[in-house]
């Protein structure tokens, strides 16, 4: 909300500057976002004074001036408009002053006579609206001021918190004021010359729904001469942003600027019957609203009817026919109060928030209803003449008390965790207009409302009964109380100090877990990424990542990380209207952004959510992603570059399987091609007790690609999933006693058709080696001359030991010799050595 | 022959072998004089021939003497080999010099995102007050992410959190962690201290200091006289530990879920509290939100409000690491460009 500091101090005096100001309020609570200077881009803008208005000799409906600003030869200024007169204080913008909107005015020449300036309206300057007309100042301006000395004014721009309804205008902000420098409060003289008739001749009001309309109060007024606002009070709403219209409707918006009561005026000739009817729209009802929409009106809709039909969406926005217009004599005052969830809909079901339905959807003061009409119908008189009509129509005129709040003083202190005598408490809670009293018989306290009452016995403690002023409706229990004094007292004086009571249970963090896998890719060359969870329903499909559910499956409870796409039902655009099931996607829109970049070498991990519907519920998972591209090790000048694939992602995997404790992944060829490479693609496990890792590994398919219009050759990317991700614990490493017996080596050199996999050879050298064989290693791989063009020839490194004895060289060759009978029977194997 | 003769031979024999041992030119060269004085038949052992033409008195006394010699030249030949040894292990080494000031073969790290990273420091201080993590879905359910929260439908306080929904019904992107304060509660007893990091969603247009998709961490401390000057020592110490020792200032805030609410600011990093464009000149910079829970929220949280009380703060993570890293532009962070993650070294 913006706050002129001249109109508030019609309310409160102000001593400080406005940044002094702007702090107490801050800390008050009613946090101050900026402060403006009014006027600061009116750069010399002086007061000067009519000499002579003369006829243009060449152009009609210009104007020669002469103008004394004070000091100086008169200046000559050519102007437009015809409501100027000698003797009249007009403001002047002299050679290089700048306006509001950056207009830089300089000596011209119009219709081959020179101007040494310009003469300002209102609407040049932003004080009022007039365009047509020049500002004429008051006489008593003097000559030659700057105009920002005399109109500029620091606007505060408070952010006004939403429980706070009640200080969303001018009135509120002086209290607060007020309670913030202990100075008084003034309230306008709020007094209606009544002297028309009776209202009963003019105006009847029907209230159907009770429940959505509590009060409604009417006002009368008779033979008003529409026009534009008093200067003074258009520059007002200017300052606090709002734009004159005229006299009347700036009536009622200076009243809710003023006291935080919308009204609404309508032109009562427009009022059929002089009757209005506050009820929900029947089906199919149409309004043209004052925004010149015409809306069709839904039956929860709570409207402003005359016998005919809608005159009002009430609380939202007036209807176009009873709009004031220039012709308006007769004017209907309608200040109410109605239900703010009512309203809060209605704003939303038409898209339609005004100022006016922001202050009903947060609550207002009984009372205020009453008192509105009167300050609209006293302004409506001063500013448009007529007379107002005797009496109100009110529809609930009596208006409730004050409502009383116990509250325990020690309890206060405990929560504020220091001590703050009762005595302090009371005299904290009166600044902000809170009496308080000592409870006679023991009350209840108030200690919540919601999802149950709780109210509970005082015992022993002292117990204080607080007033709440009618407009705190923010006030219902203890705590709320509390707050009170905490504020006004200062939050700055609470001390501080650390919690000294019982630590929780320890339980392992899912972060650590998260931040080892991290450290351990970071360390192996890759970057870490975080991209968005939302995505295009067009990128997913486009890539087309497999469910898990499909072939070749992953294994454990893994394979529930899959489901239907969960779709959001007010996306801001079609890029992010879709929770991902996978990241791939996103690594390649990465990789995309960053060669646009002229980036090539690229290796990039995400530890992200997947996201997917099964049956009505949503489920999560957290997944392990990377991609990777371009040169693994940049080329320097002592080392070449090589380029990644897809043994780099196995032997990521690898690393990560050790930092895990789980044991090497096993590989399963995925042949599937698209969106895979059909023959670089598989599907990689390993598994310990309940703890696993599995996923898919591949180089994408070119088309993928070509779909992203990468310019990269080669892709590789590999998503995988374990519960250790989200569970917090990692296998524990279980420690195997040091062999105090030599282990021999022994190099076996497999020749194999291609056709036969490592994984199936090494399977077989496990089989066949028995206990025996304690370790395993591929350490060559060769194909060529002497081989045939359809062998590869695998070289193992095999280690055999035992743990109670040396072997001997017997056992060692029985071993090897059973090795080697199993590779040439089950696989068709032959060995060189 | 006699003992004086022999023994002169002998001292003669010695002085040739030393001579010829220090001007031995390689290893090759010791080996023959090797053989040619200490070998069986080399010339030591030939001038003991003459031994047995002695008187036996003399005998002991040549056998001293020719031990000595023997001695004395396998003495300088081991010397000379030492020396040999040296000479071409420095002429080696001065072969192979390379030029020390070359840049080294390059070790390839990446680099860590900094809003995990962030999160990880956030939860390191808090860890250290016994703040245990938990983590919440980011599908929730109006009931917990409002509701519970004490904003019922049609609540006004809802404005503050535009939000996305999905399609399935009553479910909804959160729109804070605070939620998870709910689940906390619900799942465990007082004595409370959890941390509860993670994604939010809101329905918010991107700029350079909004986005649809941004993290948090939501703290939460329950228990029997858990106060608001415990709220304000802790900030005041997470605040030191993030930012140095900077003043704090603890200001009323608004949140529907705490009651008394803060608003928690540090000095401006920026300026030092001098006043700039960076934090509207008010020399403050606003960290994150805090309040003593609401007694509503206990109450949905299934703990007696007559009983606990608790605080509840929560704060923005690229906020933090904004002002930690002066990240210009919240778009940084989901983008992605390497340029940028890769200042994160
Ligand atoms: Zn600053």
């Amino acid at each position: 909300m913006r706050v002129p500091l001249a109109w508030l101090r019609e309310y409160v005096d102000v001593q400080l500057t406005p940044e002094q100001l702007a702090e107490r309020l801050t800390l008050l609570g009613m946090e101050v976002k900026g402060i403006e200077q009014w006027g600061a881009d009116w750069r010399s803008v002086v007061v000067g004074e009519l000499l002579t208005v003369e006829k243009h000799p060449y152009a009609d409906r210009l104007h020669l001036t002469t103008v004394n600003i004070g000091s100086g030869e008169p200046l000559h200024i050519v102007c437009g408009a015809h409501n100027i007169a000698p003797g009249q204080r007009v403001p002047v913008a002299l050679p290089g002053a700048v306006l509001p909107g950056d207009r830089h005015i300089e000596r011209t020449e119009k219709m081959g006579i020179a101007s040494e300036g310009m003469l300002c309206s209102g609407d040049e300057l932003r004080i009022t609206a007039d365009a047509e007309g020049i500002l004429i100042l008051p006489a008593e301006m003097p000559l030659g001021r700057q105009l920002s000395d005399l109109y500029g004014d620091a606007v505060l721009d408070v952010d006004v918190k939403p429980n706070r309804g009640d200080a969303l205008c001018l009135i509120g902000l002086a209290r607060e004021v007020a309670a913030a420098t202990g100075a008084a409060l003034r309230w306008p003289e709020i007094a209606v010359e009544e002297a028309g008739g009776p209202i009963a001749e003019r105006l009847r009001v029907e209230v159907r729904e009770p429940e959505l309309c509590t009060r409604f109060v009417g006002r009368w007024v008779s033979g008003a001469r529409i026009g534009p606002s008093p200067d003074w009070v258009q520059m007002r709403l200017q300052t606090a942003g709002m734009r004159p219209i005229n006299n009347v409707v700036d009536a009622s918006n200076y009243v809710m600027l003023e006291l935080g009561k919308p009204t609404h005026t309508f032109d009562g000739a427009a009022v059929n019957d002089g009757k209005i009817i506050v009820r929900r729209a029947f089906q199919g009802e149409r309004l043209e609203t004052l925004d010149h929409v015409d809306r069709e009106l839904t039956e929860d809709t709570l409207i402003i009817a005359d016998p005919r039909g809608p005159i009002g969406i009430a609380g939202v926005m007036g209807g176009a026919d009873s709009e004031i217009g220039d012709r308006t004599t007769e004017i209907a005052i309608e200040s109410a109060i109605f239900d703010p969830v009512s309203i809060r809909r209605t704003g939303h079901r038409y898209a339609l928030r005004s100022e006016a339905s922001l202050r009903f959807e947060k609550g207002q003061e009984f009372r205020l209803a009453r008192i509105g009409a009167d300050r609209v119908a006293q302004l409506t008189l001063a500013w448009a003449g007529g007379s107002v009509a005797r009496g109100r129509v009110d529809t609930a005129p009596a208006e409730p008390n004050s409502s009383q709040l116990a509250f325990r003083p020690r309890r206060v202190s405990k929560l504020l965790g220091t001590d703050v005598t009762a005595a302090e408490q009371r005299a904290l809670l009166r600044r902000v207009g809170i009496e308080t009293e000592e409870a006679g018989t023991a009350p209840r306290i108030q200690v919540a409302v919601d999802p149950r009452p709780l109210a509970v016995p005082a015992g022993e403690d002292l117990v204080i009964v607080a007033t709440v002023p009618t407009w705190r409706r923010d006030l219902a229990i203890e705590a709320d109380l509390a707050e009170e004094i905490a504020r006004v007292r200062g939050y700055e004086s609470t001390p501080a100090h650390l919690p000294a009571t019982l630590m929780p249970a320890y339980r392992p963090s899912p972060l650590k877990v998260r931040d080892m896998i991290r450290e351990t890719l970071a360390g192996a060359g890759l970057t870490e990424v975080v991209t968005h969870a939302l995505v295009s329903s067009l990128d997913e499909a486009r890539l087309l990542w497999p469910e898990d559910t499909s072939e070749p499956a992953i294994p454990g409870d893994l394979a529930a990380q899959s489901g239907d796409e969960i779709v959001v039902t007010n996306p801001l655009s079609a890029q992010h209207s879709v929770l991902r099931r996978h990241l791939a996607a996103s690594l390649l829109d990465v990789l995309s952004l960053n060669e646009r970049q002229g980036r090539g070498d690229v290796a990039v991990f995400e530890i992200g959510k997947g996201y997917a519907r099964v049956g009505d519920g949503p489920r999560e998972w957290t997944r392990l992603a990377f991609l990777m591209t371009g040169a693994a090790e940049p080329a320097s000048w002592n080392r070449v570059a090589r380029p990644y694939d897809l043994d780099d992602a196995r032997g990521i995997a690898e690393l990560l399987c050790q930092r895990l404790g789980l044991p090497t992944p096993s590989y399963v060829p995925d042949a599937r091609g698209f969106p895979f490479h059909p023959g670089r693609a598989l599907v990689a496990r390993a598994e310990a007790g309940s703890e696993a890792l599995s996923g898919r590994m591949a180089e994408m398919h070119p088309d993928v690609l070509a779909r992203w219009d990468l310019r990269a050759q080669r892709v590789i990317i590999a998503e995988l999933a374990s519960p250790v991700l989200d569970s917090a614990v990692p296998a524990r490493v279980r420690v195997e006693p040091i062999p105090r017996f030599p282990e021999v080596e022994r190099d076996l050199a497999v020749i194999v058709a291609e056709g036969h996999t490592a994984a199936e050879v090494e399977a077989t050298i496990r089989r066949h080696g028995g206990a025996l064989l304690r370790g395993l290693r591929l350490f060559d791989l060769y194909r060529g001359a002497p081989l045939a063009a359809t062998e590869k020839s695998l070289a193992y490194r095999l280690v055999l030991g035992a743990r109670d004895r040396t072997l001997t060289e017997a056992e060692v060759d029985a071993a090897v010799a059973g090795v080697r009978s199993g590779l040439e029977s089950e696989i068709g194997a032959h060995l060189r050595t | 022959m006699d003992f004086e003769s022999l023994s002169a031979d002998l001292r003669a024999l010695q002085q040739r072998a030393l001579d010829e041992a220090a001007a031995a030119p390689d290893p090759e060269s010791l080996e023959l004089l090797q053989i040619r004085y200490l070998s069986k038949k080399g010339e030591i052992t030939t001038v003991l021939r003459g031994i047995g033409a002695l008187p036996a008195e003399d005998r002991p006394r040549v056998g001293a003497i020719a031990n000595a010699v023997s001695e004395a030249v396998k003495a300088a030949l081991a010397a000379r080999e030492a020396e040999l040894h040296a000479e071409v292990q420095t002429f080696r080494l001065a072969g192979e010099r390379v030029d020390v000031t070359l840049p080294g073969r390059p070790r390839s790290r990446g680099t860590l995102h900094p809003i995990p990273e962030t999160m990880a420091a956030i939860a390191e201080v808090f860890g250290r007050f016994g703040f245990v993590v938990y983590e919440g879905p980011e599908v929730e359910d109006d009931l917990t992410n409002f509701q519970m929260l004490n904003m019922p439908p049609d609540h006004p306080a809802r404005d503050l959190w535009d939000t996305l929904y999905v399609d399935i019904p009553g479910r909804l992107l959160r729109t804070h962690t605070s939620p998870g304060q709910m689940r906390v509660m619900q799942s465990t007893k007082p004595p409370i201290r959890a941390l509860l990091p993670g994604r939010c969603f809101r329905y918010e247009a991107v700029d350079a200091s909004h986005g649809f998709e941004f993290f948090q961490v939501e703290g939460l401390m329950v228990d029997e006289g858990t106060s608001l000057a415990d709220l304000k020592g802790l900030l005041d110490e997470f605040a030191h530990a993030l930012f140095g020792p900077r003043k704090t200032r603890f200001r009323p805030g608004y949140y529907p879920f705490t009651e008394p609410s803060v608003a928690f600011d540090v000095e401006c990093v920026v300026c030092d509290g001098v006043g700039c464009p960076a934090c509207s000149r008010s020399g403050w910079m606003t960290i994150l939100g805090a309040g003593m829970v609401h007694p509503v929220v206990l109450q949905y949280g299934g703990i007696d409000p007559e009983r606990y009380q608790g605080f509840a703060f929560g704060m923005g993570v690229e906020r933090i690491a904004n002002l930690r890293h002066a990240v210009p532009d919240l778009r940084y962070y989901l983008e992605n460009d390497l340029r940028f993650l890769e200042q994160f070294r």
